[in-house]
């Protein structure tokens, strides 16, 4: 079991605000983007992972091999979870991934979604899963940067 | 003050704060604290007292950082009050900078509230387009927004004023007593703005060598010139392979858009990639806006026109000099597109670059190139060597512009390429790499020039700047400890 401090949804994934503020804060040196896209797309996926600073280990992973990977030994590192969708994150929650506090911290707009927060726009179905994961008893808490107002989903 | 610096002034706070129509380099130039506040000095002639109530500002907002449209307080705002306050209430720019300090948390409600106003024109712009009305890009990406964003700012400028006229026969009854409480708060604000920034180093040896920095300048009075001139041969030695690197474009086999239509579309997006951030697209607009030119150059038909620029209107998110690869490599898919070859996911591309851009991008030019620059410009500014600031300054202009530019066409020439090597050597950069070192030792003479300038008043008030030092001390320290926990 890898010691998972933040899980995000993010579909800006290793951005500016992750960078400059989630992972200094919570001193993370590890992160797992869990995305099936990107992992089947090798330029993608390297250049995210040649992307990263020094310190940091990245590792861009489809949502079954993440969850093998979390669920695998541990070691040392405090690790952030970042996805670009609900849906993967429930699939990893599927796989028995235990993930007890989820951070929403941006979603585009996209044809067919809607505002919900600052920052924060769902499809029907996205909004529908969220609220689904929130009620078995995990915190979605809906939260751009470190400073800014937490909002819980209930 | 008169009506002409009212009207001034809300025009430079406009255009200091809309980071649009300064070709892209306003929001490194004339948002900062030293810029703006010395501009609102030269409106209310008194450059000098303007630059130096500036420059306390920049320092309470050394470590300044913007990413995805949130910070701190509005630096920019803070300064031209606080510029204000220093001469209209006869006060030490220290004294004016604690008075100004509060303004700035006025400044994040109208930029998140520009952030929410903004999706209006979004909504407008879908509404025509949905009704083949025919919507252009520029005008609800530049002229609407930034026209709002005008009458926002004469607002902002008008309730500060209201409140400082309120608070005028105040501070002239009480003048003595406010002019200490101002002071002391002052002192304990700079003292809060550095020790957060040491301590986030979270590095003994970094600590041991800001004091010792600080000491030598107490000591020597160390000349600014000597100090800058130092500063760039280790920013040269260390950057010597980046200054060196011109990339060689591969030829390409077919060209339609010519190098003049890549520096006009360079030069739309410089100048309005933060005009109609909203939560929404937040650069989208932006992006449909800069490839407008492109768009209109390959397509004849009106109806395709439109059609293409839509698709760039959606959601994208950059640091908008480091990212420009990414217009660039997207410009020639957009070509490639238009010969028929048969090219990738443009939305992808984008959206799967955008992020990593932003990543690397802010945790440089915002991160380190900024406050590096701007710091020295701080030294010359509160060491009263006024003519100095103009070298820092115009190196960190010329130093965003080519980043940005070089971005740009290799993106063209060079596709995914260009985005491979770039983040390479921004990642291999050694200036990123010592940066922490370089950056207390600046600090380090910042203060040293600082306490200099200001001995006569700190001696006066030793015994309650030392307190004040201690309360600041603590008060960051418990704060820090405490955000790491939560």
């Amino acid at each position: 079991m890898k010691n998972i401090i933040l899980t995000r949804i993010d579909d800006r994934l290793l951005h500016g605000q992750v960078m400059v503020s989630w992972i200094p804060l919570l001193e993370i040196n590890e992160v797992i983007i869990i995305d099936d896209e990107y992992a089947a797309d090798e330029f993608m996926s390297n250049l995210i992972v040649e992307s990263s600073p020094v310190n940091l280990t990245v590792k861009v992973l489809s949502v079954k091999d993440s969850a093998e990977y979390i669920l695998s030994g541990s070691n040392d590192s405090r690790v952030l979870l970042i996805s670009r969708s609900v849906e993967s994150i429930n699939n990893l929650l599927e796989m028995k991934v235990p993930i007890h506090k989820i951070n929403v911290g941006g979603l585009g707009y996209l044809e067919g979604r809607k505002k919900y927060y600052n920052f924060i726009h769902m499809s029907d179905n996205e909004f529908k899963l969220l609220k689904e994961i929130a009620g078995k008893g995990i915190s979605v808490e809906v939260q751009m940067l470190p400073k800014d107002k937490v909002t819980t989903l209930k | 003050m008169t009506v002409l610096s009212f009207i001034l002034i809300s025009l430079l706070y406009f255009w200091c704060s809309s980071t649009a129509l300064s070709f892209g380099i306003g929001y490194y130039t004339l948002y900062r604290p030293i810029i703006s506040g010395m501009l609102a000095g030269l409106i209310l002639k008194d450059i000098i007292l303007g630059m130096l109530a500036g420059s306390i500002v920049n320092i309470l907002y050394i470590n300044f950082v913007s990413t995805g449209g949130s910070f701190k307080g509005d630096q920019c705002l803070t300064a031209i009050i606080a510029a204000m306050a220093t001469i209209l209430f006869k006060l030490n720019p220290i004294e004016g900078a604690a008075f100004a300090y509060p303004f700035g948390y006025v400044g994040i409600f109208i930029w998140k509230y520009r952030l929410n106003i903004n999706s209006i024109f979004v909504k407008k712009y879908n509404e025509r387009y949905k009704n083949n009305l025919n919507p252009s890009i520029s005008v609800y990406n530049g002229l609407l927004p930034q026209i709002l964003l005008y009458f926002m700012s004469t607002l902002v400028i008008i309730v500060s004023l209201g409140i400082m006229l309120l608070l005028k026969d105040l501070m002239l009854m009480y003048h003595e007593i406010l002019k200490n409480c101002l002071f002391l708060v002052g002192v304990c604000l700079i003292n809060i703005s550095i020790i957060s920034v040491l301590y986030n180093f979270k590095n003994l040896k970094i600590i041991i060598l800001f004091f010792a920095i600080l000491f030598i300048t107490l000591l020597t009075d160390i000349s600014s010139y000597l100090v800058m001139i130092i500063l760039f041969l280790i920013i040269s030695y260390l950057s010597f392979n980046d200054f060196c690197y011109i990339e060689k474009h591969k030829k390409k086999d077919f060209i339609i858009l010519n190098k003049r239509d890549l520096v006009y579309s360079w030069f739309i997006w410089m100048n309005f990639s933060h005009s109609c951030y909203n939560y929404e697209r937040l650069q989208g607009f932006a992006f449909a806006h800069s490839m407008k030119n492109i768009i209109n150059k390959l397509y004849k038909d009106n109806e395709t026109r439109k059609r293409n620029i839509n698709k760039y209107t959606e959601f994208f998110n950059t640091e908008p000099n480091i990212g420009t690869p990414i217009h660039g490599f997207i410009i020639s898919l957009e070509e490639e597109r238009y010969i028929g070859k048969d090219t990738v996911d443009i939305s992808y591309i984008k959206k799967g670059m955008m992020g990593i851009a932003a990543g690397l991008g802010d945790s440089f030019t915002q991160v380190v190139l900024a406050p590096l620059f701007m710091s020295i410009a701080l030294i010359f500014c509160i060491d009263r060597k006024f003519i100095g600031i103009i070298f820092p300054v115009s190196l960190l202009i010329a130093a965003i512009l080519y980043i940005s530019y070089s971005g740009w066409m290799s993106g063209y020439y060079n596709g995914r390429e260009a985005m491979i090597k770039r983040i390479n050597k921004i990642k291999n950069n050694k200036i990123k790499k010592y940066f922490p070192l370089i950056f207390s030792g600046i600090l380090g003479v910042l203060i040293g020039k600082l306490i200099i300038q200001n001995y006569f008043l700190l001696k006066q008030d030793l015994i309650n700047v030392g307190i004040v030092t201690i309360i600041a001390f603590l008060y960051t320290f418990i704060r820090l400890k405490s955000n790491v926990k939560s």
